[in-house]
């Protein structure tokens, strides 16, 4: 078939349009790109009238914010980077390939809770209920991991024949059911617990004995909740970097006689570091944005305190607070606006960095020729 | 020698066995995860679909002599003490002065179940929960049984078709109250109900909350205008980002020289996804409300000033604030589907004698169209849940007028607006009676969440396709 051959008077007229298209578009992209520029020169210029005021008014009021938002974002990745991790090098390299098909995405899903709502979860229904079972809750912190191990020992005395049955490839979905059980065994014999080691008492031989008080909304509730919120983050590039992993590597390693677990260890986990670490990055930078739960989590103190059961309050929180009510020029009003050019500067310069490292990953995997 | 080398051998076995401890490690935070969002999931479903259900209503009787009626919520232990205590919903806030009330289990002589306890939802102080004596409605007076069906039969017609009466009300310990018809919203008789209608209530509950108002400061009534508000905020944020995230796409990708340059941007575009959603918030105060707000109002509603039109929150800075937050999901999910368009599509259609804008409309966009569509998908996504920048550029506890209505221009979009995520927020943390409102915070958690998870299954459902389309035809 020919085509219709067009008229040669039409044919300005195309090269017109095309032009003044390929303008129009170049101008939208370029405004958009300069926009989001806009963003860090607004902080910035915001921000310079406190050079006028002298520095230590800002110091005295961003540090304890700076302190709270440290503490959240650490409390959070405490939580979050071993499970991320330990979910990540799971099913990357352990999960049977048609389950990691549907726990993937089933992961990646946490990450699409809104914040209001893990907040609301954290604040309103977790934290009085650790208040009333402080004990509870710290033994399990410690029971959870000890009863996967004790899965893993109870996994190798078992027949042969219960082994393939519940087989490692698929104990990430069976696990479930017995960490249910776990917690459940938990439950019941802390109360025992403490009766007969901590006086009965945990929260008031925490303030006899240590001097510690505790807050309803504290560091370990913001990192529970953070870190339910991070991890998906970090899990789904860590997860990334591990699966791209050359299967060469790994197979050459073991046929030169390392174990399984060695030559994830030494091998893989060492190939996909730089990816592991972008992943963290992020995930930092994800925890120390974070406002919504910090702000319904947190209790809002603006303490100097590193303990656990004490609140704090992040620049995040305070931004959000405060600055509806600040008028605005005036001091709060740029400290405020301060607070937001380091949250901007702190994620940019987290993220780039992590960018930057995934990238010159990507391309010492491709020279390994593991990526087609 | 032989000993020091068992040795060796005999730790370096037990290494070994510790270490294939460590997959299993790894296997149970897998299963942490998911129990963790299983648990999240579970327990906004139970308590948030649970509430509708009508709960049986217990007439209770105290070693004191004293009774009450109402349902039971929960059992503590007692502090400091042995046994338990349990809360009651009691409701009747205008005769007992509270809506709650916590009893010492061992204090409880009887509890019954007496058929005619109904409950009545009242405007202006909440549920009713006793007796009903009679309805008087101008001379004419039903008693009893007689009542009740009354009482149904006029709460079945629309609210404008009632006639004016009085509902005459005892409580379980004898007080009377004489409760305007006009201020009823519904009544119950759970005792009485069976499965079926309990089903039919239920439904009618879930409706509700989804159609109605909040009233009594959100402790009932329904999240209506909060959907309506997320929602028109959501459509106008896509109309506005859609085009520019494509038209930046598009430039970065199609029409930009690729040098180091625009490598340079495209990560910072990257990266910009990861900056908190609060600075976007500060940046729509600072330019969007103070700057450009405070100066339209200065040029056109000078009139109003000190109250200000435009320099406040409202629907119009909302959406342009989650607008340019969502702009770099929409690039990266649009530059990732053109990046994924054989370079021999376009070479083909340039060969053919296209120009690069007949290349781009007639090739290149509808190939990338379902990722822009993914883009899009996953902005919604990400704005519907966002509540942070929301708090500094408009939403609204209690917003008095919608933002659309008969009025000119009809959309008011200088209008502060209700968000469902906000909603959950300050009813949860900032409501008179929380104890009360939980219920319909976690409906309305659950009404979120599940919004927004469809969204993200839609997007992956769409990606995926995607992917499967592409791989025929490479």
């Amino acid at each position: 078939m020919t085509p219709p051959r067009l008229t040669s008077a039409r044919q300005p007229l195309r090269l017109l349009q095309d032009r003044v298209a390929t303008g129009l578009i170049t101008a939208g992209g370029v405004g958009v790109l300069l926009a989001i520029l806009a963003i860090g020169i607004f902080l910035v210029w915001e921000a310079l009238p406190l050079l006028a005021i002298g520095d230590t008014l800002a110091l005295a009021k961003l540090s304890p914010l700076a302190w709270g938002t440290l503490k959240a974002a650490l409390a959070a990745l405490l939580f979050a980077i071993p499970v991320a991790l330990g979910a990540a090098i799971y099913s990357a390299l352990f999960m049977s390939p048609r389950l990691r098909t549907r726990i993937k995405p089933a992961l990646e899903m946490m990450e699409a809770v809104p914040g209001v709502v893990v907040g609301f979860i954290a604040g309103l229904i977790l934290a009085p209920w650790v208040e009333r079972h402080l004990t509870s809750a710290l033994v399990l912190i410690i029971w959870l991991p000890l009863s996967a191990g004790l899965a893993g020992l109870l996994w190798q005395l078992a027949k042969t024949r219960l082994r393939r049955r519940l087989p490692l490839s698929w104990a990430g979905l069976w696990l479930v059911p017995w960490l249910v059980f776990m917690v459940a065994i938990a439950l019941w014999l802390a109360p025992w617990f403490e009766q007969q080691w901590l006086g009965g008492d945990l929260r008031h031989l925490l303030d006899q004995r240590f001097g510690i008080d505790y807050a309803t909304r504290n560091a370990m509730i913001v990192g529970i909740a953070m870190g339910f919120a991070v991890i998906p983050s970090i899990y789904s590039l860590a997860e990334d970097a591990l699966a791209d992993v050359p299967a060469s590597l790994i197979e050459g390693a073991q046929a030169l006689g390392a174990s399984r677990w060695q030559a994830l260890w030494k091998v893989a986990l060492t190939a996909a570091g730089p990816g592991i670490f972008s992943a963290v990055m992020i995930g930092a930078g994800r925890a120390v944005g974070e406002t919504m739960i910090v702000l319904m989590a947190s209790g809002n103190t603006a303490l100097f305190s590193a303990s656990p059961f004490e609140g704090m309050r992040s620049m995040a929180a305070a931004i959000a607070i405060e600055l509806p009510e600040a008028s605005p020029g005036g001091q709060t009003y740029h400290l405020l606006i301060l607070a937001a050019l380091v949250l901007f500067i702190f994620t940019f310069l987290v993220n780039t960095l992590a960018e930057v490292v995934r990238q010159r990953l990507r391309r010492r995997y491709r020279q390994m020729g593991g990526i087609s | 020698m032989t000993s020091a080398s068992a040795r060796v051998v005999s730790r370096a076995a037990r290494f070994s066995r510790l270490n294939t401890l460590w997959p299993w490690l790894c296997a149970a935070s897998v299963a942490l995860s998911l129990l963790m969002l299983g648990a999240l999931l579970t327990l906004l479903l139970v308590r948030g679909l649970g509430h509708f259900w009508p709960a049986t209503l217990e007439e209770v009787t105290l070693s004191s002599g004293e009774t009450f009626a109402g349902h039971a919520v929960r059992e503590v232990p007692l502090p400091q003490q042995e046994g338990d205590e349990r809360l009651y919903f009691t409701g009747n806030q205008d005769i007992e002065g509270a809506r709650w009330r916590w009893v010492a289990i061992e204090q409880i002589v009887e509890r019954a179940q007496p058929t005619d306890l109904i409950r009545i939802d009242r405007s202006p102080w909440g549920d009713f929960i006793g007796h009903l004596v009679a309805i008087e409605q101008g001379d004419q007076r039903w008693a009893g049984d007689a009542a009740w069906q009354q009482l149904t039969a006029l709460l079945a017609l629309p609210a404008s078709q009632r006639q004016a009466g009085q509902l005459l009300l005892t409580t379980v310990d004898g007080q009377t109250l004489r409760q305007p018809l006009a201020n009823v919203a519904s009544a119950q008789a759970p005792n009485t109900m069976a499965w079926r209608q309990k089903t039919y209530a239920w439904g009618e509950g879930v409706w509700r909350f989804l159609s109605e108002g909040p009233r009594a400061a959100n402790t009932h009534g329904g999240v209506w205008p909060a959907i309506f508000g997320t929602v028109l905020m959501v459509i106008l944020m896509s109309v506005i980002v859609t085009p520019f995230g494509v038209l930046a796409a598009i430039y970065l990708n199609e029409i930009a020289h690729q040098g180091r340059l625009t490598r340079l941007v495209r990560i910072g575009v990257r990266n910009l996804a990861g900056v908190p959603s609060i600075v976007y918030g500060v940046f729509g105060l600072g330019v969007f409300v103070y700057g450009i707000g405070g100066s339209l109002d200065e040029w056109f509603f000078s009139d109003t000033l000190p109250s200000p039109t435009f320099g406040t929150g409202g629907l119009l800075w909302a959406s342009l604030t989650l607008a340019l937050l969502t702009l770099p999901v929409v690039i990266v999910a649009t530059e990732e589907g053109l990046a994924r368009i054989p370079e021999a599509q376009r070479e083909g259609a340039v060969a053919l004698g296209a120009t690069r804008l007949e290349m781009l409309t007639r090739i290149v966009l509808p190939m990338a169209a379902p990722a822009m569509l993914t883009g899009v998908i996953l902005a919604v996504a990400r704005a519907a849940g966002e509540v942070a920048p929301l708090m500094l550029v408009g939403v609204a506890k209690l917003a008095p007028q919608m933002p659309i209505d008969g009025e000119f221009p009809y959309l008011h979009l200088e209008r502060k607006f209700m968000h469902l995520g906000y909603h959950l927020f300050d009813t949860a943390f900032h409501g008179e009676d929380v104890q009360a409102a939980i219920p319909l915070v976690y409906a309305t958690a659950l009404l979120l969440v599940l919004i927004v998870l469809m969204l993200n299954i839609t997007a992956i459902f769409l990606r995926h396709y995607l992917s499967r389309q592409r791989g025929n035809e490479c």
